[in-house]
C-alpha cells in the first residue's frame, strides 16, 4: 500500500468512524427514562394536593391511564387561595418558594411567572421590647455532630436561657414544628440533601395560581372531588378502593399522597394491615398545629417581620411581593402555640389573643387600626390536620421506610415522603409524586 | 489541579530540547455515564412542561498534549494533558437549557513502538487523574441560586488505551488514532443537583465513564 491509499483509507475509515460509531452507540440511549415503555393498568392517586396532582400530569404525559381521589370539596391540598379579603391574592397555605434551584423554579422561569427574593429584615421581640438585633447568635441549630435533642433542650444546653424561648419557636416554627419536638440532628441530617437553595420567594400572585394554571389543567377531569377514602383492599391482584358513599373503585396501583396525620389517624383502613414497621414509621414523623391568620390595618404600624412572640413566634407583612399594598399582617402560628390558639375556640378569639399580643408590642396601635382578620386553621382542616412533617427526635430512618412501596401495589407520595431532603415543601411534594411513578413503571419493567 | 498544570508545562519547557516525542491531539469524544444518563432521564421525565427534550452527554471534542521522554527502548514512558468538552442544549419557549461538562486529564502514559514488529504503529496506556466541572447556563445566563453558580465538581481516575499509526505528509508526521477509556470511579457528589434539581433522588454520588475518542496526533516534534 502506497502513501497515498494508506492516507485515503485511514481518512475514509475515521469518517465513517465519527459518522458510523458514535450514532450506533448513542442509539441504544433513550433521552427520558421509560421511553417506549407503555403501562397498561390503571392507577389510582389519593389526593389531589401538589403531590398527586404532579403525580397524574407525569402520568398523563406517560399516557398512563389514572384517576385522582380527593377527598375534600377542592384540590389544591395545602395550596389554596384567598381573594377579596384584600386588594391582592392571598396564599392560604404554602406561600414561599424556598430556593430556585428546583423543578418548581424551572416550572416558573418556563411560565414567567412574577416571583420576589424575600429579603425582609427581622425585628425579634425580646426581653419585652422590639430589637434589631439579639444580644446573642442564635444560629447553632446546623452542623456537624449535634445531639438528638430537642431544639428546645439545645436552645438551654447552648447557654440560652428562658428569654430566647419564643426566638427559638420561630426558629422551629419555621420547619412546621415546636421547639420542644423538633430534632436538632435528624433535621440537619434530613435537610443534608438540601440542595434547592436558602433564598425564599414570594410570588406576585398566588403559589395556588402556579399549580392551578400549570399543572391542574392538565389532570382536572381526572379529579373526584368529595372523596373519601374509607378502605384499600390490596390482597387480590386487583386493589379495591371503598369510599365513604359506599363506591368502590378498582386499580393496579395505587398513590397515596394524604397528609402524613391521616396516615397516623388510621383513618383508611388497609387489608391486610400494613406492617408493624410502616405504621410505627408513620408514627415518628412529626407534623404539628398550624395555621395561618390575616389582620387586616388600617395602616402599616408594623414591621416586615417580628419574631419572638409568646403567642404567636412570626409575623410577617403579607404584601410582600405583591402588586398592591393593603395592610395585611401574617400571623404565622406553628406547633403548641397553634395548638393553644386552637384551644381558644373560636376565630374571633384566635384573632382578639394575636390582637393583645400586637397591641402590646407596638403600644396599642394594633386594636386601634384594625379592620378584620381572616383564620385559615389547617388543624382543623379535616384532611390535612396540621402544618407540614418534621424530623422527630429518635425518629431513625423512619421517613425512608415510611416512603418504601408495598408489594409493587401501593407507592407513598407527599411531602412527607420525600427522602431526598425537600420534605416541607411543595417542590418536595412534586418530586415524591413523579419518584412514585418512576417506582411503579420500574415495578412493571421487572 | 491549577498546580499540576503549571508543573506540566515548567517541565515541559525545561525538558523539550531532550523530548523523544511532543504530540498534539485533536479528537472526537463519546462518552456514557450510566448515573449522568439517569440524571438527564429523570430531568425529561419529570418536566412534561418542557417539550424539546435535553440531550444527553454525549459527543464532545478533546484536545491532548502528550510528552515522550527520550530513550533508546522500544518501551517509553511520558506523559499527558487532556481536556474535554461536552456540550446539551435544549432550547424551548422561555427556558434554554444548556449544560456545558468540562473534563481535564493530567496522565502517565506508557508509549510503545517497534518499528520491526508494528512497523508505523504506537500503542499508549495511559494512567491519569482526572476532574470535572458541570455547569448550567439558563436563557443565556449562568444559572446562579444565592448568588452562587450552580456547579458540580468531581474527581477520580481513568485507564486509557489508545492504537495509532505515524505517517508523513511533507516531513510533518500525523497519525490517526483510536483510544478506548474507562474511569470506574468519579466522585462528583453535586451533579445530580446541576442537572435535575436533586440530590440522590434517582443516582449516586459517582459515576464510572466510558468513552471512545477518534482523532489525529500531530507531532510537533519527534526526534529517533
Amino acid at each position: 500500500m502506497n502513501r497515498r491509499n494508506f492516507l485515503k483509507q485511514s481518512s475514509l475509515f475515521s469518517l465513517l468512524g465519527l459518522l458510523g460509531t458514535s450514532p450506533l452507540l448513542s442509539a441504544c440511549r433513550k433521552e427520558t427514562l421509560f421511553d417506549g415503555v407503555k403501562y397498561e393498568g390503571k392507577i389510582i392517586i389519593i389526593g389531589a394536593g401538589a403531590s398527586g396532582l404532579y403525580a397524574g400530569y407525569i402520568l398523563k404525559s406517560k399516557g398512563v391511564d389514572f384517576q385522582i381521589l380527593e377527598a375534600s370539596s377542592k384540590y389544591g391540598g395545602r395550596l389554596a387561595k384567598l381573594t377579596g379579603f384584600a386588594n391582592f391574592p392571598i396564599d392560604l397555605g404554602a406561600q414561599w418558594l424556598h430556593g430556585k434551584n428546583s423543578i418548581l423554579g424551572d416550572l416558573i422561569k418556563k411560565t414567567n411567572t412574577k416571583i420576589t427574593l424575600d429579603d425582609t429584615k427581622i425585628k425579634y421581640w425580646f426581653n419585652n421590647q422590639l430589637v434589631d438585633k439579639l444580644p446573642k447568635d442564635i444560629d447553632i441549630f446546623e452542623g456537624k455532630n449535634l445531639p438528638d435533642v430537642s431544639y428546645k433542650d439545645y436552645a438551654i444546653q447552648q447557654g440560652f436561657g428562658n428569654e430566647y424561648k419564643y426566638i427559638v419557636e420561630t426558629i422551629a416554627g419555621d420547619q412546621g414544628a415546636s421547639a420542644s419536638r423538633l430534632s436538632v440532628y435528624y433535621n440537619n441530617l434530613e435537610e443534608d440533601n438540601w440542595n434547592a437553595g436558602d433564598d425564599d420567594f414570594k410570588f406576585e400572585e398566588t403559589f395556588f395560581d402556579v399549580i392551578d394554571k400549570h399543572i391542574t389543567p392538565h389532570v382536572k377531569n381526572k379529579v373526584l372531588l368529595n372523596t373519601i377514602v374509607d378502605k384499600i383492599d390490596y390482597s387480590g391482584s386487583t386493589i379495591k378502593i371503598m369510599d365513604s358513599n359506599g363506591n368502590t373503585y378498582s386499580a393496579d396501583k395505587v398513590i397515596i399522597t394524604v397528609p402524613i396525620t391521616v396516615l397516623k389517624s388510621g383513618d383508611i383502613e388497609f387489608l391486610p394491615s400494613l406492617p408493624a414497621e410502616k405504621t410505627n414509621a408513620f408514627s415518628k414523623i412529626g407534623m404539628d398545629a398550624g395555621m395561618k391568620v390575616f389582620l387586616k390595618f388600617s395602616n402599616k404600624f408594623f414591621d416586615e417581620n417580628i419574631s419572638g412572640g409568646s403567642i404567636c413566634a412570626a409575623y410577617a407583612d403579607d404584601s410582600v411581593g405583591k402588586a398592591q399594598q393593603d395592610n395585611i399582617l401574617l400571623a404565622f402560628v406553628m406547633g403548641e402555640q397553634a395548638e393553644y390558639l386552637t384551644s381558644l375556640g373560636s376565630d374571633t378569639a384566635i384573632t382578639n389573643a394575636l390582637l393583645q399580643e400586637l397591641d402590646t408590642m407596638y403600644s396599642g396601635q394594633a386594636s386601634a387600626s384594625f379592620i378584620a382578620s381572616y383564620v385559615q386553621n389547617w388543624t382543623t382542616h379535616p384532611f390535612i390536620r396540621g402544618a407540614y412533617s418534621y424530623s422527630t427526635v429518635g425518629m431513625g430512618d423512619a421517613r425512608k421506610i415510611a416512603y418504601q412501596p408495598i408489594n409493587d401495589k401501593l407507592f407513598f407520595a407527599g411531602e412527607a415522603m420525600n427522602i431526598n431532603g425537600h420534605h416541607q415543601t411543595v417542590h418536595g411534594a412534586m418530586e415524591a409524586g413523579y419518584k412514585a411513578v418512576i417506582d411503579i413503571l420500574n415495578s412493571v419493567k421487572k | 489541579m491549577k498546580k499540576l498544570v503549571c508543573i506540566f508545562v515548567l517541565y515541559m519547557t525545561f525538558k523539550y530540547v531532550s523530548a523523544q516525542e511532543i504530540k498534539g491531539d485533536i479528537a472526537y469524544q463519546y462518552i456514557y455515564s450510566k448515573q449522568w444518563d439517569k440524571a438527564i432521564q429523570t430531568y425529561n421525565f419529570s418536566r412534561p412542561f418542557l417539550t424539546e427534550k435535553q440531550p444527553l452527554l454525549i459527543h464532545g471534542i478533546n484536545p491532548s498534549l502528550s510528552y515522550i521522554f527520550k530513550s533508546s527502548n522500544n518501551l517509553k514512558h511520558g506523559i499527558n494533558l487532556s481536556y474535554s468538552y461536552f456540550r446539551s442544549s435544549a432550547k424551548n419557549e422561555n427556558f434554554k437549557n444548556i449544560l456545558n461538562l468540562h473534563f481535564l486529564q493530567l496522565g502517565y502514559i506508557l508509549h510503545y513502538e517497534n518499528s520491526e514488529k508494528l512497523k508505523n504503529a504506537y500503542v499508549n496506556l495511559i494512567v491519569s487523574a482526572i476532574s470535572n466541572g458541570l455547569f448550567r447556563n439558563l436563557n443565556g445566563e449562568s444559572f446562579e441560586y444565592d448568588e452562587k453558580k450552580s456547579k458540580a465538581y468531581g474527581i477520580g481516575g481513568n485507564l486509557t488505551l489508545k492504537f495509532g499509526y505515524c505517517f508523513e505528509i511533507k516531513e510533518k508526521i500525523i497519525s490517526p488514532y483510536l483510544s478506548v477509556g474507562y474511569t470506574p470511579y468519579l466522585y462528583s457528589p453535586n451533579t445530580e443537583a446541576v442537572i435535575n434539581q436533586t440530590k440522590e433522588l434517582t443516582s449516586k454520588t459517582w459515576t464510572g465513564i466510558f468513552n471512545l475518542q477518534m482523532g489525529v496526533s500531530y507531532h510537533i516534534q519527534r526526534k529517533n
